[in-house]
């Protein structure tokens, strides 16, 4: 792996993007780059990675209510 | 037409997580069963567009998001949301490192334990809350990113708004969702409790 070329401001930058798999392979490269070489910043991604997997996470729990997918195929069956 | 079997077996394993972002996006539970019922409707009318072995998710949440768009949002007031002023990315674990290093908390407990405790101690019903108090823009962008596993492209096809405008809507709304979940524990000494218990969650 080469060094990285970002800064950690730049690196922090990317951030969100770096975290939902957008950034461009070559910038993916980068922030990795980054990443192994320091300490601070990979805690920080790892971190805010944990807290959308958490946020994610509760969100998820919502269930549907009961009846509907049978209110749903009522519907379609009378198309 | 297609069987409704067919398309229901489709529909289904999606059902839960269909009403969570029909749930999010029109904030009333009544008019989030209605809007699934509407979107499936519309799917399975529009079946046969449908490509086979393509991404049926994807596909039905647009349909689900657009019905929103094109019905549903003209139907409500907009509640009281969160103030728009900016807050900086990453805000919940910023927040966290400065209750660390006042020196509050337990000792050795860094600011990336605090800030998954907080989260760890919000209340499924609180995070919505917090998804909820954000204005629309904002709030379909997250509802499609946290429960529809959408890429920001995805998202962009079902707001009809340009890869740029969800990147931006995604990262400013997820910093917003952070100062509110924040905010949110604050005020129910969450994250006094965090602070002193640590990583429990």
């Amino acid at each position: 792996m080469s060094p990285s070329r970002l800064t950690c401001a730049e690196t922090f930058a990317r951030l969100d993007d770096y975290v939902d798999r957008e950034l461009a392979p070559d910038e993916v490269r980068e922030v990795v780059a980054h990443l192994e070489s320091c300490v601070v910043c990979a805690g920080e991604f790892e971190i805010e990675r944990r807290l959308l997997d958490d946020i994610r996470g509760k969100l998820r729990r919502v269930r549907a209510p009961a009846d509907l997918m049978a209110k749903v195929s009522s519907r379609l069956r009378a198309e | 037409m297609a069987s409704p079997l067919e398309f229901e077996a489709l529909l289904a394993p999606l059902l839960d997580r269909a009403y969570g972002l029909a749930l999010h996006l029109t904030r009333d539970r009544a008019d989030a069963e209605d809007l699934v019922q509407e979107a499936a409707l519309l799917a399975f009318r529009g079946f046969q567009g449908f490509t086979p072995g393509t991404n049926f998710r994807a596909w039905f949440f647009r349909i689900l998001t657009n019905a929103f768009i094109t019905s549903h949002r003209r139907k409500k007031h907009e509640p009281e949301t969160v103030p728009l002023d900016d807050a900086p990315n990453a805000y919940l674990q910023r927040r966290a490192h400065e209750v660390v290093a006042d020196g509050t908390g337990r000792p050795g407990l860094t600011g990336g334990e605090l800030a998954s405790a907080v989260i760890g101690k919000l209340e499924t019903e609180q995070v919505e809350a917090a998804i909820a108090a954000l204005p629309e823009e904002f709030r379909a962008a997250s509802a499609l990113y946290f429960l529809a596993d959408l890429s920001y492209r995805e998202i962009g096809e079902s707001l009809g708004v340009p890869i740029g405008t969800v990147r931006s809507r995604l990262h400013r709304g997820r910093a917003l969702l952070q100062r509110q979940l924040w905010r949110l524990a604050e005020d129910h000494g969450l994250v006094a409790a965090a602070a002193r218990g640590g990583g429990d969650r």
